[in-house]
């Protein structure tokens, strides 16, 4: 098992509770993998502001989709120590896996080593989302345009 | 430190991303995650055999 913590804390962090837990975002870390809102719109509306409603769903329910963030840009926390619940602490595999989000971008987690289109490589990577829709502006990574121009994959 | 070798995710000039090396792969549909080798992956938005290139780039004038 592997701690993956969330190193540093940002201004721009943010928290939302519904009394019984805190779920906190760390929008650094957001690489607009889609899943929270996939998930769960009721709660996680980027459209809205704010942009989590804590109302909209039961805690479990959120607690759910909170551990499905692949890049822990979403994390969660029981207000009062309950049974030593810790979100930060995850089963993360060590192995390279490529995920492809449902209309949207390719998640590339684990080690691995970017090369542009010139041959040279870019960076390595933990982590990254690349873009599958073709419209990005910070090609060959994921700006988010793939939800205004509605791609599919059909 | 891992000892796990880097995968190569090279990204084809006017064409699809390339992906070489020891990884997993799991498609939008849910289904389980399976082992790959090599993958060539649509970066154009215009494959009819999604998420993976089936040449639509070439048809369709894919610019970088």
């Amino acid at each position: 098992m592997s701690e993956f913590k969330n190193d540093y804390n940002d201004v721009n962090d943010r928290e939302y509770t519904n009394g019984e837990i805190t779920v906190f975002w760390k929008p650094r870390k957001c690489i607009h993998a889609t899943t929270c809102y996939r998930e769960l719109i009721e709660v996680f509306n980027p459209r809205k502001r704010p942009w989590v409603n804590m109302e909209g769903a039961s805690t479990e329910e959120i607690i759910r989709v909170v551990d499905l963030c692949p890049t822990k840009a979403l994390s969660y926390k029981w207000n009062e120590e309950k049974s030593g619940k810790d979100s930060s602490v995850s089963s993360q595999s060590d192995e390279n896996e490529i995920r492809i989000m449902q209309d949207g971008p390719i998640i590339i987690k684990g080690n691995f080593k970017i090369i542009g289109t010139d041959g040279n490589a870019i960076k390595t990577m933990k982590m990254a989302s690349l873009c599958r829709c073709g419209m990005s502006k910070k090609m060959p990574f994921c700006d988010g345009t793939h939800r205004k121009i509605g791609f599919n994959d059909k | 430190m891992e000892n796990n070798k880097y995968v190569e995710i090279t990204i084809l000039k006017n064409g699809p991303i390339h992906v070489k090396g020891e990884f997993t792969f799991r498609d939008s549909s849910g289904s389980p995650r399976k082992e790959y080798k090599e993958l060539y992956l649509c970066r154009c938005g215009g494959s009819k055999d999604k998420p993976f290139c089936d040449d639509t780039h070439k048809k369709i004038g894919v610019r970088n």
